[in-house]
């Protein structure tokens, strides 16, 4: 089942709620970066609050749509990690590098509102 | 009621032990205790059964007088019971019957001797003192020497598979007031505590192993969530060692956090810790540090957009000094 990517204001938002395949991932990545274009986003939320695994492969993806949309113009916050993910993902290794996590939308919203100069120095 | 909860706990015990009938014959046979012995016993039965109340006066005699037996001989409820059970006790020793019950009479003294923290050594001690006595008289009961030290053995045989018993009840009774204060331990030193809307704090005392880390981490994440935290001050002033592991668990806790959103300020890394910590070569780039638990809670409230003043000052505190290592 595809993601649906919802457009609110400038932000896309695309809330990821069943276990996506790889190629499903990859689709994502290529739909979210066209449509950054399309509408002109300043920001990307993605949510994941209902996935229980996150996997490397879907970790590389995240950290791509994220660079990939910076490099378009939008800046990504992923927003929603579990605590048991999050603390699998650190068992494993797994790091989204420079990408914004936030724990809700309102924090994502709010995260994104922030001037680009101050956002990510934490 | 209570001796009713007694006799749960003693099945419990017995659960947790293993004991049926099957491992007690596997006792029995350690021991050697066979048919034989228990046909001998219950030859010279009829000596021993009259005098057994001399022979539990032996051996409290003998704990009245023993120095590490004082706490338990000051107990005057506890000694009584423990009487009764004695005479109970060497009565059941000379039944020539050694199974299940028996094995669970045992475990009810020996839990009641753990219960007033009789000195192992000490039982021993009485133990040995009451199997000389008692086996002069199986002795003395023989027609012959050679029979009579046959009559000892048998009782010897009898009572090592008792004082296999009592150890391991003993064993078991500290073994389980250990877990529990383990478990109490790790109960009390992991407390989120919320010291502002979305900020947490998380004091660390103690030593942390793998799996108080683990606990640790949990803890704060779930926290995270249930509080909608921001910021997390994780004070370590009360860690006092801190190695490769202990850096790489505080590491990985920052780390999680941040994927959910929420920011980690480490606190009270004392000078020593510090020092370990370069010399070990821990790269802490990731780490946000500053100084004091003051400080750290200052620099999260100027973080989630709070200033506080005193109410006779002008002009807001002076800001925390902070630093990123």
């Amino acid at each position: 089942m595809s993601v649906p990517i919802l457009r609110h204001g400038n932000v896309l938002v695309a809330s990821i709620q069943v276990a996506q395949t790889d190629d499903e991932l990859l689709q994502l990545s290529d739909r979210l970066t066209d449509m950054i274009g399309k509408t002109r986003a300043r920001g990307v939320v993605i949510d994941v609050t209902a996935l229980d695994v996150l996997d490397s492969f879907a970790t590389r993806t995240l950290r791509g749509i994220a660079y990939g949309s910076r490099l378009r113009g939008a800046r990504t916050v992923v927003v929603g990690i579990q605590p048991d993910v999050a603390f699998a993902m650190v068992q494993l290794g797994l790091d989204l590098g420079a990408v914004s996590t936030a724990l809700d939308l309102d924090d994502a919203v709010a995260e994104l509102d922030r001037p680009a100069k101050e956002a990510g120095s934490r | 009621m209570a001796s009713d909860l007694v006799a749960t706990a003693d099945k419990a015990l017995a659960q947790e032990m293993g004991l049926d009938e099957r491992s007690i014959e596997r006792r029995r046979r350690l021991v050697g205790l066979g048919p034989d012995d228990s046909k001998r016993i219950a030859a010279f039965r009829e000596v021993i059964l009259p005098r057994v109340d001399e022979y539990a006066t032996l051996f409290f005699n003998f704990l009245a007088e023993a120095e590490g037996a004082r706490d338990f001989m000051r107990n005057r409820d506890l000694v009584e019971q423990a009487r009764r059970l004695k005479v109970e006790h060497l009565v059941a020793m000379v039944s020539g019957d050694y199974g299940v019950e028996y094995a669970l009479q045992r475990l009810r003294l020996a839990r009641l001797y753990g219960r007033a923290s009789l000195e192992e050594r000490v039982f021993m001690a009485a133990f040995n003192h009451l199997l000389r006595a008692m086996g002069g008289a199986a002795f003395r009961a023989a027609p012959e020497p050679e029979l009579g030290f046959e009559n000892f053995l048998s009782l010897q045989k009898v009572a090592f598979l008792d004082l296999g018993l009592m150890v391991d009840v003993m064993v078991a009774e500290r073994e389980r007031l250990i877990i529990r204060q383990q478990e109490a331990i790790r109960e009390l030193t992991t407390p989120v505590l919320q010291i502002r809307d979305r900020l947490l704090m998380l004091p660390i005392i103690g030593m942390i192993d793998t799996h108080r880390a683990r606990l640790l981490t949990e803890h704060l994440l779930h926290a995270i969530r249930a509080n909608r935290a921001k910021v997390v001050v994780m004070d370590v002033t009360g860690v006092l060692a801190v190695d490769t592991k202990v850096a790489n668990h505080l590491l990985q806790t920052v780390a999680a956090a941040r994927l959910m959103g929420a920011t980690v300020i480490v606190t009270g890394l004392s000078s020593e810790v510090s020092m370990t910590l370069v010399n070990l070569g821990v790269d802490l780039a990731g780490l946000q540090t500053i100084g004091d638990l003051q400080g750290g809670i200052e620099e999260a409230e100027r973080m989630i957009g709070y200033e506080v003043f005193h109410r006779d000052a002008r002009s807001p505190a002076p800001p925390a000094l902070s630093r990123s290592i």
